[in-house]
């Protein structure tokens, strides 16, 4: 099945240097499982970070030029409907949760699929075709290690989360030999606002303290208490503040 | 930042009992309006007298302190009262009332809490603590709604006045549909999210849906403004607090005041359709004896005063919890290194933690910061660990083990 991954203009935090993000190399890795040549695309000013995605197991990679700066959404969604009115239209379109390097909102895949019209599931861990054709099953992270197994009508958006598989490995000789197609961007409505209103340098917070939890109170004190009695105890605390229940008392 | 000026002449007037002899009587002690900073004043000697958390069973009148250096809630006073006669639960925030009732509020505040298994996570009451400062914000009145799909205890303690039970959704889609009928219904002056799993999902569908801008992952939260990320974290944008936000993890303070009262009101909407495209949903629950330490909920864990590891595996299992070890039980090869709790292990973002026979090393506490709930089981009374258990049993870990299997087995039986 035909599969478009969308790529960001990452920027590696410390050198500054445009990489690929990790979690849209994971999708890639994803990808690659359905699709022998997923396509990748990007709109943006540059290409110097997003080419190591066909490094990771793209077989093409197309970019659309927009400004820097400028709202990639616009040109995506033109793409992606000419790509579905064509004659081999993508059957899933993968995304990491966030483009990085811009606004960083993590709303543009959610936009797209109001704009064209397709269902769309976050948190993707793993994916795999479903028995019917044109369906997918994908397993979405939840809290506590627990997966939901969904699935889906094809075509679609899937977000994909850090715990999917790691990345393929880098090979550069792919990446040398991966096709890259610039298309040009369509016409702006307005002039891309070099910085928003509010924006400044960005300065480290520090995140709350993670301290103790419960204090031990006199009565929680148990000193020498017989064996059963303190399996007991300790099955009733369990149960008493919600964390497992173990059959009848 | 703009302080009230300080009036002492009006000061001094207020404080004057009577003006009739040669002098002026004051009452200098007196102390009706808080500080103008608005911050409460600190009373060291009652903070002491409430973290004694009671006498050494020894005998020799041994006091055994609290020393997690927390500021107490009322919950907590409670209990201390109950534990220490002298001390009243009022004592330790004087002229506060039992509760707090909000009844005509001026605007309201949606907190959407996740509440995975029924129960509140430290990211749900950060979340809840986020919207009480927004709706204590500026002159206050605001009223903080948790919209959950169900009942949840704990929702008052931890800041909530109202309650809106929503209709179980099996998908998100669903899920988002009946929020953004209750957001049209009530029409909330902020609705806040935690950036994380189906919360964040769930902001980002209303988001579009609404067509309002969503302002995600605020890294500071204050009355004046939220404070976000943007651009690889090269820059950040700062801005009076929107309608929509999500709050990363750690970043507002939870609740810790007087209980509100969480009354539970109507305002969640119908499920509509169902969703076409999606044709099946499963919820697969983890298996705790494969999940990594990171991801777990409940962790039982070894150290040097188990020396049978093979009934040690025995009850992680039974008890449905992942299996964990101090570093010198890794050393000594009893357990893979992956089960290393402590500094140079895992750091644990679990709920529970069942500690067996080990004493709790400063490295070995820094691993469990993050648990809620700590039960140790240890032969010496004077063990850190001991100290900062919610539970604490003075035996021998070798000795507990087997009960508490025979227990499970009969519990399942």
């Amino acid at each position: 099945m035909k599969t478009i991954v969308l790529l960001s203009e990452a920027k590696n935090p410390v050198s500054g240097r445009q990489q690929p993000s990790r979690l849209e190399a994971q999708a890639i890795g994803l990808a690659a499982g359905l699709d022998e040549a997923p396509q990748g695309l990007h709109a943006g000013s540059s290409e110097e970070g997003v080419a190591a995605g066909l490094g990771h197991g793209l077989g093409g990679l197309d970019v659309v030029e927009t400004p820097a700066g400028d709202d990639p959404l616009p040109a995506l969604s033109a793409f992606l409907r000419r790509a579905f009115a064509g004659d081999a239209p993508p059957a899933l379109i993968l995304c990491g949760r966030r483009g990085e390097g811009g606004l960083e909102t993590g709303l543009v895949p959610y936009l797209l699929a109001e704009m064209l019209g397709l269902p769309i599931l976050a948190d993707a861990v793993a994916i795999r075709p479903g028995e019917a054709p044109e369906t997918l099953v994908v397993d979405q992270a939840m809290a506590k290690g627990a997966r939901r197994r969904i699935t889906v009508r094809l075509p679609a958006i899937v977000t994909v989360h850090p715990l999917a598989p790691p990345p393929l490995p880098f090979a550069f000789g792919r990446m040398r030999r991966g096709e890259v197609r610039r298309h040009p961007a369509p016409a702006a409505d307005a002039p891309a606002a070099g910085t928003l209103a509010g924006e400044r340098p960005h300065r480290a917070r520090p995140k709350l303290m993670r301290t103790a939890g419960t204090a031990s109170g006199g009565a929680n004190l148990h000193v020498g208490p017989e064996p059963e009695e303190a399996a007991r105890l300790i099955l009733a605390y369990l149960e008493d503040n919600g964390i497992r229940r173990y059959g009848p008392a | 930042m703009s302080r009230v000026r300080k009036d002492p002449r009006a000061e001094r007037v207020a404080r004057t009992l009577s003006e009739t002899g040669r002098r002026p009587r004051l009452d200098l002690g007196r102390r009706e309006a808080g500080p103008a900073s608005g911050r409460p004043r600190r009373d060291p000697w009652r903070e002491w007298a409430a973290s004694l958390a009671g006498e050494s069973d020894t005998g020799n009148g041994r006091k055994r302190y609290d020393r997690s250096q927390r500021q107490m809630n009322r919950v907590e006073a409670a209990h201390f009262a109950r534990t220490r006669d002298g001390l009243d639960a009022v004592d330790v925030s004087p002229g506060q009332p039992a509760l707090r009732v909000i009844d005509e509020p001026a605007f309201l505040v949606f907190a959407v809490v996740a509440a995975a298994g029924g129960r509140l996570s430290r990211f749900d009451r950060q979340v809840l603590g986020g919207a009480r400062l927004l709706a204590d914000a500026g002159e206050g009145g605001g009223a903080v709604v948790a919209i959950a799909a169900e009942s949840i205890e704990g929702l008052g303690e931890a800041g909530a006045d109202r309650l809106v039970v929503m209709p179980r959704a099996s998908t998100q889609r669903e899920r988002a549909e009946v929020l953004k009928a209750a957001v049209d219904a009530l029409s909330p002056r902020h609705v806040l999210f935690a950036e994380e799993g189906d919360s964040a999902d769930c902001a980002r569908r209303l988001s579009v849906a609404l067509g309002e801008p969503l302002f995600p992952d605020v890294e500071h939260l204050t009355a004046r403004q939220a404070v976000r990320a943007i651009r690889n974290a090269g820059a950040e944008i700062g801005l009076a607090p929107p309608r929509l936000m999500t709050l990363g993890e750690d970043r507002a303070r939870p609740y810790e005041d007087v209980p509100c009262e969480a009354r539970e009101i109507e305002g969640g909407g119908e499920i509509a359709s169902p969703d076409p495209a999606i044709l099946s949903v499963e919820i697969i629950p983890g298996d705790p004896a494969k999940l990594a330490l990171s991801e777990t909920d409940f962790v039982v864990s070894a150290g040097n005063g188990v020396s049978d590891f093979g009934a040690f595996r025995d009850l992680a299992a039974a008890m449905k919890g992942t299996p964990g070890a101090s570093r010198v039980v890794c050393d000594a090869g009893l357990m893979p290194r992956q089960a290393q709790v402590g500094a140079s292990g895992t750091v644990l973002a679990a709920d529970c933690y069942l500690a067996l026979g080990i004493s709790g090393a400063p490295q070995h506490l820094q691993g469990i910061a993050g648990c809620e709930h700590v039960i140790a089981v240890n032969t010496d009374l004077h063990a850190a660990m001991i100290e900062r258990a919610g539970l604490a049993i003075v035996q021998d870990a070798q000795l507990v083990m087997p009960a508490l299997l025979n227990l499970l087995k009969e519990r399942e039986a």
